[in-house]
């Protein structure tokens, strides 16, 4: 079992949910709003407003990054889910400027469904998460 | 090289030094995210009033698996109330990643 966490932008958060779910993977936790910045060391509607000469955005130069609020999502899958997961949130969230955001994969030890109690480790998940990969 | 996932939990208050002092070190790239939880104290007790869950900020921030000893000496500085500490400071998890994508560019990154 991998764990799938990614970084997106607010406003796609609808696209992700929808092509998640046609790709067969419904199960799916998303924080409310988080705050990050990456390595971009710019924000580029200050880098804009300054080019145009605005004072407000020449003053905010150099006050080193931002924070930019983004959602976060978490996605619990099998292994042979993982690549599919990662390549549908690559394809909704790809824009090709900086800050669409990144995607992690890390490895599951264990899941327990809440509801019966039965337990499953391995790769696949067994009976918790179902072949399709969500919960059934 | 292997990264880890670094996820820091400290108090409100000190996130943004933390923050700080990461961006110093060599470390841009951090999601904060709100949460509130309890400790070994179970929360906290000032006279009458219980706090059953305090509210903390929780730093995420991937790194180069070499690096964590660093990263950890600097959350740590930046995120104690004193010398000696305090409760409540907050915890430092570290778990593995184990791929790591850009979605702008789409590419896995090694």
């Amino acid at each position: 079992m991998k764990e799938v966490m990614a970084v997106i932008r607010m406003n796609k958060i609808n696209d992700t949910k929808r092509a998640l779910n046609e790709a067969g993977i419904s199960s799916f936790t998303a924080t409310g709003r988080v705050q990050g910045r990456g390595k971009g060391m710019v924000d580029f509607n200050i880098l804009h407003g300054a080019e145009e000469g605005a004072p407000e955005a020449i003053a905010q130069l150099g006050e080193g990054p931002r924070l930019v609020p983004k959602r976060l999502i978490t996605i619990v899958v099998s292994d042979d889910w993982v690549e599919k997961t990662v390549e549908t949130i690559i394809m909704t969230n790809r824009t090709g400027s900086s800050g669409d955001g990144k995607i992690f994969v890390l490895p599951v030890l264990e899941a327990t469904r809440v509801r019966t109690g039965e337990t499953a480790e391995g790769p696949c998940g067994g009976d918790v998460l179902d072949s399709s990969g969500g919960l059934k | 090289m292997s990264k880890l996932l670094v996820r820091s939990i400290v108090r409100p208050e000190k996130a943004d030094e933390v923050m700080k002092s990461l961006l110093e070190a060599g470390y841009p790239a951090v999601t904060k995210v709100p949460v509130f939880g309890r400790g070994k104290q179970r929360g906290l007790k000032v006279g009458e009033v219980t706090y059953d869950e305090l509210p903390k900020e929780m730093l995420m921030t991937v790194i180069p698996e070499a690096e964590k000893d660093f990263v950890v000496k600097t959350v740590l500085s930046a995120a104690k109330t004193s010398e000696a500490g305090n409760y409540g400071d907050g915890k430092i998890f570290i778990s593995p990643v184990e791929d790591v994508y850009t979605i702008s560019s789409g590419v896995k990154e090694a």
